[in-house]
């Protein structure tokens, strides 16, 4: 689902078109997706359109690549501390 | 892409003196941050550092200690966003401590960064999990329905 709404908005009915699945199934998967924060939803006329942020997906990833440096370079430094301040 | 951060790092130094740079609040500032830490459970504490705009991050790690044995384990979870109370991560930091022949072997885990359930779950969808429950759901209304889903 989240391939597709990388391409375009869709509405539900148009989401669950490519899935064999009934539509409450893909209304849950939606409603999953949207509390995640990784889609929004709004409703124009009679329709539901999923749009996907991008945001959720790249903050997240985002704060995984800082932290696993973050930490790397935080370790080294109490290492360097210890070292430092105390006999081995 | 790892969704949670493992590291470990062998610290040639007793168990003890590791565990005292890991939970005194001064030792804490001279490697990691500035902090209010107090290495009890259910006491929240903040640390303090540069504001990351593009991660929507004000500076302040908001956390909150959840487990402590003394010299072995600490946990901590460790919030933060963009200020004004708003959160936008969600994540807990583990360390445990090993003694080791002439140290101590430090591992460390940084895990939940908010939706990472969320994140897997989707991630196993895309890779074609959905195909096997709908067919088990077509199976299972063909036996009781004898027609499948619309």
């Amino acid at each position: 689902m989240l391939m597709l709404l990388s391409e375009d908005s869709l509405t539900i009915n148009s989401l669950a078109d490519n899935f064999d699945m009934s539509r409450p199934a893909v209304s849950k998967h939606i409603k999953i997706l949207d509390n995640a924060g990784f889609i929004s939803i709004q409703d124009i006329g009679r329709e539901r359109y999923c749009t996907l942020k991008k945001d959720g997906f790249e903050e997240l990833q985002a704060w995984l690549s800082y932290f696993d440096q973050f930490w790397g370079a935080k370790l080294k430094k109490l290492e360097n501390l210890l070292n430092n301040k105390l006999p081995n | 892409m790892a969704k949670i951060i493992k590291h470990q790092f062998f610290f040639s130094h007793p168990q003890e003196t590791v565990w005292e740079y890991l939970t005194k609040s001064e030792l804490m500032a001279q490697w990691l941050m500035k902090n209010d830490f107090q290495p009890i459970v259910g006491v929240d504490f903040q640390f303090r550092t540069g504001p990351i705009p593009s991660l929507n991050f004000d500076g302040i790690f908001y956390c909150k200690v959840l487990e402590v044995v003394p010299f072995k384990k600490l946990s901590y979870s460790w919030k933060s966003g963009p200020g004004e109370g708003k959160i936008t991560l969600d994540s807990v930091v583990i360390w445990k401590l090993e003694p080791k022949d002439k140290g101590t072997e430090v591992f460390l885990e940084h895990r939940g960064f908010a939706k990472k359930e969320n994140l897997d779950f989707y991630n196993g969808l895309l890779h074609g999990w959905v195909e096997k429950f709908q067919n088990i759901d077509k199976l299972l209304n063909a036996a009781h329905h004898g027609n499948t889903n619309s």
